[in-house]
């Protein structure tokens, strides 16, 4: 096998033009699939994480102050397609005064929230904290650890009231998960500040459990999910806002430019395997009379079929290395002139280490095949062609 | 050596080991049909295969030479019945490696490698590289200077030079050779014949298929002519 490999290497050696022939128009097939890929990688897939790690995009949210029933939102909330949901307070019973140390006071909306929260990456908050809205955060400069007063103020039988506790800033949310002067609050807590509203009791006191919310915010688990959650809801009579028409839209323009690229690389990978396998079939038939002659000077059956064999894979080898040379360069032009476009997290053209893999196993394997069968078809030959005078 | 000393050395050398014994080869082709009843080479014998071209002398040497399949007969070179060996073919492919040296016609060799690598490539094929013995019937061949050429770039008497020590180089027991001399200048056969007697005074049985049967005899060839039947027959018949 040793000689065999050696005298395959002599023979790509001796027709090394002809070789750098094949490994051009190899990486010529290959190169611009590697960028199609590559593309596919970094945009579709870059899309489709910008709209995941969105979860605005995945919510559901009451779109009028009506009477949800405890029970119907728990049976939303078991639902499999539905990853969070937190119940509601009424809007105008939903804002709270807070204010830091030597600072004004603002008004904050309160969002009641719960552990698992997709607006908040998840973080939990425990009785008297609170988690302010970046944009609150920044103006009542208080970063998290900050103990806030709140401030609580009622009219009732035309007589003015107020109540005062402290909060402690718990953290800050993501910038993109509202943009208003927000508090996310425990849910008992937005209770209790209706409850006071309402001329219930003081504060701190542990609110009744309630039958019933004036609305709720729910998280689809899947962006898929969202249009049929939207449907399901809206058939069950609950007026809702989301944006399942948008999401409906980005799902077909993935799915569409998924076939897109399927179709284009299916196509370039079969024309691609077909060309190296077209090629190396012909090398082998080129050289019938030079590997009957080893044959007849004594090498082994499997021993002339590695001969083409090494060729082949040291020829798809080479040419995977120049395409994915020439794809590296294409995806730097592509994403230096794409810089900014797309508000992407990731390169628009993505060759990432799995696909280099992918691209030489399956060109390694094919080369592999087609050499092989044609080396067998070669080692068939009667050892006399190869020494008999034309 | 004289032809007569040779003719001599022939007779008493019967008692050696047979190299190559058929009898009752057949092989057709089409309307042409090949028969050789009986041959026997013996260590130190020079036989020439005479014919004109189209007579089947290549083919009967591709029979001789284990890369063409007999239609019916027996073929034993060097103790070894081939016929049967042609339903495992690499163990036909690894008698050859052992027991033939081959020169093609025009000197044919392969084309990727140095003449040295050319003249080298059956004791690697054996597992026996052995440099120094390049060199060395490299040097005794006069081809010394050329090793590090590719066929291509050598002539025509020099490949047939370097086609003659890679039949020589792993020091077979038969050494067949096809037309060693139609392409060279008469000067040049004469050597080319003088090195292949060389080699038969060496212990190895010649066989060679020439169309120039006197070039041959004065050679110190014993002549085995090819015989023309009727119906597109040949027969070859050896003393």
């Amino acid at each position: 096998m040793r000689l065999a490999a050696w005298l395959a290497l002599l023979d790509l050696r001796a027709e090394r033009w002809l070789a750098a022939c094949t490994i051009l128009s190899l990486a010529a097939v290959l190169a611009p699939l590697l960028i199609l890929a590559g593309l596919r990688a970094g945009v579709v897939e870059g899309l489709r994480d910008l709209l995941l790690q969105d979860p605005r995009t995945r919510e559901i949210t009451n779109a009028a102050n009506r009477t949800y029933d405890a029970a119907l939102l728990d049976r939303l909330r078991a639902r499999a397609d539905v990853a969070f949901l937190a119940p509601r307070t009424r809007t105008l019973a939903a804002t709270l005064l807070l204010s830091a140390p030597d600072q004004p006071a603002i008004r904050v909306e309160l969002i009641p929230t719960a552990p698992g929260d997709p607006l908040l990456n998840g973080a939990g908050i425990g009785p008297g904290q609170v988690i302010l809205s970046a944009a609150a955060a920044s103006r009542l400069h208080s970063p998290p650890g900050t103990v806030l007063q709140a401030r609580l103020s009622r009219v009732q039988n035309g007589t003015r009231s107020s109540t005062e506790f402290p909060l402690t800033v718990a953290a800050t949310a993501p910038a993109s998960a509202i943009g208003r002067d927000a508090a996310f609050v425990p849910l008992t807590l937005a209770v209790q500040v209706e409850d006071y509203q309402d001329g219930g009791t003081a504060i701190d006191a542990t609110p009744a459990p309630r039958q019933d919310y004036a609305g709720f915010r729910l998280y689809a688990r899947r962006l898929e999910d969202v249009p049929a959650l939207d449907a399901a809801l809206r058939a069950d009579g609950i007026e809702i806002v989301s944006r399942a028409g948008d999401v409906a839209g980005l799902l077909t323009v993935d799915r569409n430019l998924g076939l897109l690229f399927g179709l284009v690389a299916g196509l370039g990978g079969a024309g691609f395997l077909l060309s190296l396998g077209a090629g190396l079939w012909a090398n082998v038939a080129r050289k019938r009379v030079e590997l009957a002659h080893l044959r007849f000077l004594g090498l082994s059956a499997a021993a002339l079929r590695a001969v083409p064999v090494t060729q082949a894979v040291v020829l798809a080898g080479l040419g995977v290395i120049a395409a994915w040379a020439a794809a590296e360069g294409g995806a730097v032009v592509i994403n230096r002139a794409f810089a900014g476009t797309l508000a992407l997290t990731r390169p628009l053209c993505l060759l990432s280490p799995g696909l280099a893999a992918a691209a030489a196993a399956a060109t390694l394997a094919g080369a592999a095949l087609v050499a092989l069968a044609a080396g067998s078809r070669a080692a068939r030959v009667a050892p006399w062609e190869g020494i008999s005078a034309p | 050596m004289l032809n007569s000393a040779r003719a001599l050395k022939t007779a008493a050398d019967a008692h050696l080991p047979k190299v190559l014994s058929a009898a009752g080869l057949v092989r057709s082709q089409g309307s042409f049909s090949l028969f050789c009843d009986h041959l026997i080479l013996r260590p130190g014998q020079c036989v020439a295969i005479t014919g004109p071209s189209g007579s089947g002398k290549s083919t009967l040497l591709a029979l001789l030479a284990l890369a063409l399949e007999p239609d019916s007969g027996t073929l034993m070179l060097a103790g070894t019945e081939t016929i049967p060996l042609w339903r495992t073919p690499d163990s036909l492919a690894a008698l050859r490696s052992r027991s033939l040296g081959f020169v093609p016609q025009n000197g044919a060799l392969l084309p990727y490698l140095t003449v040295q690598q050319n003249i080298g490539l059956p004791l690697a094929i054996l597992g026996a590289p052995d440099p120094a013995r390049v060199n060395a019937i490299a040097e005794q061949l006069g081809i010394a200077a050329i090793l590090g050429r590719r066929p291509g770039a050598i002539s025509v008497g020099q490949r047939q030079r370097a086609a003659i020590a890679r039949a020589l180089i792993h020091r077979p027991a038969l050494i067949l050779a096809d037309e060693p001399t139609a392409a060279v200048h008469p000067a040049q056969a004469d050597e080319i014949l003088a090195l292949l007697t060389a080699a038969a005074d060496n212990g190895a049985a010649v066989l060679i298929a020439t169309h120039d049967a006197a070039r041959a005899e004065a050679g110190g060839f014993t002549l085995a002519p090819a015989q023309p039947e009727p119906h597109s027959r040949t027969r070859f018949a050896f003393p």
